[in-house]
């Protein structure tokens, strides 16, 4: 039963073989098109990479560049447990708010229940990878309930929040109760 | 046990706050899970096409379409993942030997073109018969199929079938890489107690065996049912001894590493232990050990060792098969999720509870389970998968 056939043998075979070289072929083409021109000068490492990151508009700033306009609050913040918490944690970034020595748009500022869960972000007891040495946990509303306050108070009913036991301090003076604090930190400086 | 103090819920003991989060979560469950599928029903393939185990002609064909469709998915939950499905690409860019990531986009593109040309061959006579007999769409399709060819000379199958028999040498260790890559992934993370051993990868690949046969088996049963044709009861016992040799050797390496483990009480032997006794215990040891190992196990011992009726097979051989694939995805969660619970303090762990509807959750989960299946339809439209649908064969 030996049958005529159009194609020889083995074409098959050889047309998926040009089909691979003509892959190679579009993925060489491909590659030197849509890669960058100086990538393989340090390795997986692009250079220009450096130039675009150093270009970069800078978007946050020390506390000193905030503490420079901001001069009632720096009295207070530089004097509180708070003094080595950036501005930047509580209230965003500073290119927010000025730009070429102009006011460009306000900070949020917290108030009322959102400042509970600002506060909770870093004094929250779940996350316990800090020492307590080095920052107080809490666990709400466990906290008030051991102060023997009302459950539905925010943290800075009691804590002033640029300098935690200022108001604390203030008030035990009046009271004549000691100085110091029984969890451990005492009012700074 | 030590005294677990309950801090919150979700996380028990000392917990490092960036051990909160489960970050590989089902989607990197399914990453394996599918890959395993791919590589184990290549096995059952080639069982026939190197290993000439006659009885498995059935499932030759099937296996490799199997494969094929379930490899079109292996790299989607991957990318569901990441999130970032343009840079999938960039490997081949810019290639980097020394990342054992990329190392998987090679193996697995190797082998998707083994695949695909074992196919190719293996259906060649079929594709170009349709070429001839059809018109339209369906013959440009079938001609770029066929690669245009109309030569089915003897010169030219004897050709064909020595290709297939080197592309399907060359698969059997493409396939065992493909898997074993996976587990040595897992393995290679030596800052996880639960994943750094050695014998990750050979416990992956023999899984992957194992979760390959069953689907294929389970896909039988199901496919033949629905299409309402005979079922070759010779080809099921077959694999249904394969499935439980595989099985044997899977389950008592799983077990050993764990003994080995507890026995030596390695450096982490507390930290695991924890683990498989806390929040492991019922995923680990009493579903996948007890109920969907041991059971399974007797079954398959039953039905290899006994000469059990065709129509006792026919219940024993489904169900087993079920949970066996269960087993696996199992498996494949309690390595995947469980060795993320422990926290890198070693003194706490986490809970995890995944969602229907979030970005890797429960649905998105089914809907890249059934994708394969939908492939393998469509899949099935052009290349028959039995060996009794046509006569044309090579």
């Amino acid at each position: 039963m030996q049958q005529n056939f159009k194609s020889s043998y083995n074409v098959h075979v050889v047309r998926i073989l040009l089909t691979f070289v003509g892959m190679i072929i579009v993925g060489s083409l491909l590659r030197s098109l849509l890669l960058p021109s100086e990538f393989g000068d340090y390795g997986h490492y692009r250079p220009g990479a450096v130039t675009e990151e150093a270009n970069r508009e800078m978007r946050n700033k020390t506390n000193d560049s905030c503490l420079d306009c901001h001069y009632f609050v720096k009295k207070i913040h530089l004097k509180g447990v708070h003094e080595v918490v950036s501005c930047e944690v509580c209230h965003g970034a500073y290119s927010d708010h000025v730009k070429d020595g102009k006011v460009i748009g306000e900070m949020p500022v917290y108030r009322g229940e959102e400042i509970k869960s600002l506060c909770l972000r870093c004094h929250n007891k779940i996350i316990r990878a800090r020492p307590p040495e080095s920052i107080k946990m809490i666990a709400m509303p466990e906290h008030l309930e051991e102060k023997n306050v009302r459950t539905d108070h925010v943290c800075n009913q009691c804590h002033h929040v640029h300098a935690p036991y200022k108001w604390i301090k203030e008030a035990r003076e009046m009271m004549g109760l000691p100085e110091k604090w029984e969890g451990g930190s005492s009012w700074k400086k | 046990m030590h005294e677990i103090l309950a801090t919150a819920s979700g996380a028990l003991g000392y917990v490092f706050p960036n051990d909160l989060h489960v970050h590989w979560s089902l989607m990197i469950v399914l990453y394996p899970y599918i890959t395993g599928i791919v590589a184990g029903a290549f096995i059952v393939s080639s069982l026939y096409h190197v290993f000439h185990i006659k009885a498995l002609k059935p499932l030759a064909k099937f296996s490799l379409l199997f494969a094929f469709a379930f490899l079109a998915c292996a790299t989607l939950p991957l990318m569901m993942h990441l999130g970032q499905p343009g840079r999938a690409m960039s490997m081949f860019l810019t290639p980097n030997p020394s990342s054992a990531m990329a190392g998987f986009g090679y193996i697995y593109t190797a082998y998707a073109f083994v695949l695909a040309l074992e196919i190719f061959f293996i259906y060649r006579v079929h594709l170009v018969k349709r070429r001839q007999e059809t018109t339209g769409w369906q013959h440009a399709m079938y001609t770029v199929f066929s690669m245009a060819s109309d030569n089915l000379s003897e010169r030219s199958l004897k050709l064909d079938r020595k290709i297939i028999s080197f592309l399907a040498a060359i698969g059997i260790p493409m396939a065992c890489v493909l898997h074993g890559y996976v587990g040595f992934i897992f393995g290679g993370v030596k800052a996880n107690p639960l994943w750094a051993t050695p014998l990750m990868p050979v416990i992956f690949l023999l899984s992957a065996c194992v979760s390959g046969i069953a689907g294929i088996i389970v896909a039988y049963f199901l496919l033949r049912k629905i299409a309402g044709k005979s079922i070759d009861m010779d080809c099921v016992r077959t694999s249904i001894k394969f499935l439980w040799g595989f099985f044997i050797v899977d389950f008592t390496f799983e077990m050993l590493e764990i003994f080995s483990h507890g026995y030596m009480a390695t450096a982490h032997w507390h930290t695991l232990h924890e683990l498989l006794w806390g929040p492991l215990f019922n995923s680990y040891w009493v579903w996948q050990v007890m109920i969907l190992s041991v059971i399974p196990f007797l079954l398959l011992g039953y039905v290899s060792i006994r000469k059990v009726s065709d129509s006792l097979l026919r219940i024993i051989a489904p169900v087993a098969s079920v949970m066996i694939l269960l087993q696996v995805l199992l498996m494949r969660w309690n390595v995947v999720i469980g060795g993320q619970l422990m926290s890198k303090s070693q003194r706490g762990s986490v809970d995890f509870q995944p969602h229907w509807f979030e970005k890797e959750g429960i649905f998105l989960s089914m809907v890249i389970m059934v994708l394969p299946i939908i492939i393998l339809y469509v899949m099935g439209k052009v290349f028959p998968f039995w060996h009794d649908d046509n006569q044309s064969e090579v």
